[in-house]
């Protein structure tokens, strides 16, 4: 009787046994299918959020062209089509609270503040904030605002740096380097096309001459190009460069101004991004900066249409000249550009007779190569699992990637 | 006993469990995602292709140096850790219909692992297309004709409202270059003065050629030509650039151009920005200076041979609307430009310039009315040097420009050809992570 009831003891601790230890391995197996499927519907979503951006204008389909309000989320070129973004689109994207994004900035003759996507050396786009579309309005209307997060970073798939080489005297004409890389990796063979916009001394304004050429990346993936016309320490002037390999595109370029520092003394606004118009305005305004303020600038400011095999066509605008001045008693100028034509407003401005600069804003985000994110400006530190979705687009012809990354904010 | 059925029923949970996890292999939860290999090729095929690259590229030789620089391209447009192959196939059909894939060519970095995924994308040769073979101006006479068009940077239109002088170049070239031998864009007001001096630097051939101007009424002028410069005597005199005109006329005469003024009164202003920089034409655009209507009438004069002398009689004025000549619309149809038939010609030239310049007309675009003629080319009798003068008031339509033109040098046309066959070619484009997924 006593062994019977021990070997009942035995043989049921031992089930219980057996029984939590199964219990226990399954719960593992199904808690990983769980969080598999958790993580595929991130993935899908990721897709999901991709294709609606690059396969779909949004709506309506030209929204980036005009200060519509927008009604569907979509970066696609409607004139192209396939994985062509619309440079105007971005345009329009608040970038300014996004992680990594250019402060705003606010110019008090307006009393406006100006999302900023900028390149280096204070080039890049100022756009009105009002007409921007915002982080939150974009996940409402790609219908996952509170369950979803992405960020959207668009860089170009080309690193093209240009520098200037040092040259001895008594020669003193410019010398730029151009370096052209592809995923890390020196490209050779690439076909270069640029344009110089050499800034002289004219004779009221100062003027814009341009200069083109082509060239061609040697075995390290670099091109010298001289310019024998342009005084390499006291001349200003931007330089533009595209690049094609194949059938990838990329751009750089590089500005060199007489001023002593980087600070640019005039500053473009996009005014009404409907119309085109531009403000034209004297930094000091802006920023408050230079001390003691420059008191007058004279302004050449031109426009220069960039065409489908990578070359600029100037293309006459209003106010192309003009005397800035910084307070409130002395307005600002406005300028029009052709809103159908993607290109460069390159303004020549100059201080004295030897401190001259040059500032270009582009016109649609392709023709200055600029990278730029769009996020909700916390990132996706803290989640555990982020999808990310990677495309080739063209921007303007120029090659891009496009990566978006997503997390589910449940957790 | 009990123990030994307890043991039976453990047996049997371990071996359930051991059944299930052999047939129920579940994924690492961090193997939910890898890139979407499928889109990002399809996105790489396109985006490799929006130039017409990749189409240009897969149906050349194999060994021709584009596949290097495609195989650059891709290496440098996929991330590091991404392995690729790409693929070509020969689409070709039997006689029964039945179509075969045929591996032509095939450029790949490294071996795949187990995760890749591919997409395709079917190309047509960039030969393939309705074409058209115009014969080259010039061609049916021995003679090699050179277009030259001023694009000059340094030069502002007039007349020209809505355009510029280079974006009237463009559409210059686009509709009338494949009609040349050569067609030369002067980009400069130096590059113009190349031309007038007859300069072996200059591409192209200089007798016989055709000398668009599209800054309209204005004409550009290099600083040399200019009050003051080494060549001034042969464009400025008396206090204007009509002389200018001479000169350009006389050259015309000489090399036996056909200048065309592309819109309004001919000859009107000369244009140089950095010269002319804060002159004006009464109308707020720089970089001109205004030479009136003895501006034409100096060039008729050069073109006629005689030596210069000053006359702003009036040679141009509006006649209202004007039609096309049946010639004109037989010609449209023959070379697929269409411009209204219907124009303004606010700067018709006087009939009467014939008899003292002693030109012969030929392909009259429009009728004419009043004793003016709004479109047309005049040959001088002697055969040396023509002037195609369009007199329509602004916006110009760059395609009457063509059309005269066309009609004076009248080239054949070929027929048009469709190839079909070994015209297509599938492009497939494998992708695969390395280090998994």
């Amino acid at each position: 009787m006593t062994g019977a009831t021990i070997d009942h003891m035995i043989s049921l601790t031992i089930l219980i046994a057996a029984l939590l230890v199964s219990m226990l391995i399954f719960n593992g197996l199904f808690a990983a299918a769980v969080d598999y499927d958790r993580n595929r519907q991130v993935a899908n979503k990721a897709i999901d959020i991709m294709n609606t951006i690059c396969l779909s204008p949004g709506s309506p389909i030209d929204w980036g062209e005009t200060n519509d309000t927008l009604l569907g989320f979509g970066l696609q070129d409607p004139e192209v089509g396939g994985y062509t973004l619309s440079p105007y689109s971005i345009m329009r994207l608040n970038t300014g609270s996004s992680s990594g994004g250019s402060q705003i900035v606010y110019y008090p003759k307006t009393d406006s503040y100006y999302n900023n996507i900028s390149a280096n050396y204070g080039h890049g786009v100022l756009i009105p904030l009002g007409d921007c579309v915002n982080y939150t309005d974009a996940a409402e209307l790609l219908g996952v605002n509170g369950t979803y997060g992405f960020s959207i970073d668009i860089i170009p798939i080309l690193e093209v740096s240009v520098s200037q080489v040092p040259v001895s005297p008594p020669q003193n004409h410019l010398i730029l380097k151009v370096d052209v890389r592809g995923s890390g990796l020196p490209l050779s063979g690439a076909t270069l096309s640029y344009s110089l916009f050499h800034v002289g001394k004219g004779s009221t304004y100062p003027s814009i001459a341009s200069y083109s050429g082509v060239n061609q990346t040697d075995s390290s993936g670099s091109a010298v190009i001289e310019f024998d016309e342009v005084d390499e320490s006291n001349d200003a002037y931007s330089f533009i460069v595209y690049v094609s390999i194949g059938g990838v595109t990329g751009n750089g370029y590089y500005t060199h101004n007489t001023l002593g520092d980087d600070h640019q003394l005039v500053i473009p606004f996009i005014e009404d991004y409907d119309q085109g118009t531009v403000i034209i305005a004297h930094s000091w305004d802006v920023q408050g900066a230079g001390t003691p303020p420059v008191p007058e600038i004279k302004y050449n400011a031109t426009f220069f249409a960039l065409t489908s095999d990578f070359q600029f066509q100037q293309i006459e605008i209003v106010n192309s000249t003009g005397h800035l001045l910084y307070g409130w008693g002395n307005p600002y100028f406005v300028t029009q550009l052709p809103v159908s034509e993607v290109g460069l407003l390159v303004i020549s401005y100059k201080r004295d007779a030897t401190r001259m600069g040059t500032v270009i804003m582009p016109w649609g985000i392709g023709t200055l190569g600029v990278a730029t994110s769009f996020d909700s400006g916390f990132g996706s530190s803290g989640y555990d699992f982020v999808a990310t979705e990677l495309r080739q687009v063209t921007i303007n012809g120029v090659s891009y990637q496009l990566k978006v990354s997503t997390w589910s904010l449940s957790g | 006993m009990r123990t030994i059925e307890v043991l039976f029923v453990i047996v049997i949970l371990l071996s359930a469990f051991l059944i299930t996890t052999y047939f129920a292999v579940l994924p690492s939860p961090s193997q939910a995602f890898g890139t979407n290999l499928r889109e990002l090729s399809q996105s790489t095929l396109e985006t490799l292709d929006a130039n017409g690259v990749l189409s240009a590229t897969v149906f050349e030789d194999p060994n021709d140096p584009a596949w290097a620089d495609l195989q650059r391209a891709l290496s440098a447009s996929l991330p590091p850790n991404m392995v690729y192959n790409l693929s070509i196939y020969d689409l070709t059909a039997d006689s029964q219909g039945v179509v075969t894939y045929q591996l032509t060519n095939s450029i790949s970095d490294a071996s795949f692992g187990a995760d890749s995924d591919a997409a395709s994308l079917m190309v047509t040769s960039p030969n393939v297309t309705f074409t058209q073979d115009p014969q080259k101006v010039g061609e049916s006479t021995g003679q090699n004709i050179t277009m030259y068009i001023l694009n000059c940077n340094d030069a502002n239109g007039w007349w020209i409202t809505g355009y510029t002088g280079q974006s009237l170049a463009e559409d210059v070239y686009n509709l009338l270059s494949p009609y040349f031998t050569t067609t030369v864009l002067l980009n400069s007001t130096a590059d113009l003065q190349l031309l007038l001096e007859n300069s072996p630097a200059l591409e192209g051939t200089i007798e016989n050629a055709v000398v668009v101007n599209t800054f309209g009424e204005a004409v550009p002028i290099p600083d040399d030509y200019c009050e003051g410069g080494s060549h001034e005597s042969d464009g400025y005199s008396g206090g204007s650039y009509a002389k200018y005109f001479h000169t350009l006329g006389s050259l015309t005469r000489q090399h036996n151009w056909t200048w065309t003024s592309i819109v309004g009164y001919p000859f009107y202003y000369v244009t140089n920005t950095n010269y002319f920089d804060f002159a004006q034409n009464g109308y707020g655009i720089y970089g001109m200076e205004d030479v009136r209507t003895a501006g034409v009438n100096a060039f008729l004069q050069g073109l006629d041979g005689a030596s210069y002398s000053y006359n702003d009689a009036g040679t141009a004025a509006g006649v209202g609307g004007v039609q096309f000549t049946s010639e004109a619309l037989e010609r449209c149809n023959y070379y697929g430009i269409y411009p209204f038939p219907n124009q303004t010609a606010s700067r018709a030239l006087n009939q009467s310039i014939e008899g003292i310049y002693h030109l012969d007309r030929f392909a009259s675009v429009f009728k004419l009315k009043n004793g003016r003629i709004a479109a047309a080319t005049f040959r001088h009798q002697d055969g040396s040097g023509a002037l195609t003068a369009i007199g329509l008031t602004r916006i110009p339509d760059i395609r009457v420009t063509a059309l005269a033109l066309l009609m004076y040098y009248n080239p054949t046309v070929y027929k048009s050809e469709f190839g079909a066959s070994g015209t297509s070619r599938l492009v497939t484009l494998q992708l695969g992570q390395q280090g998994g997924t």
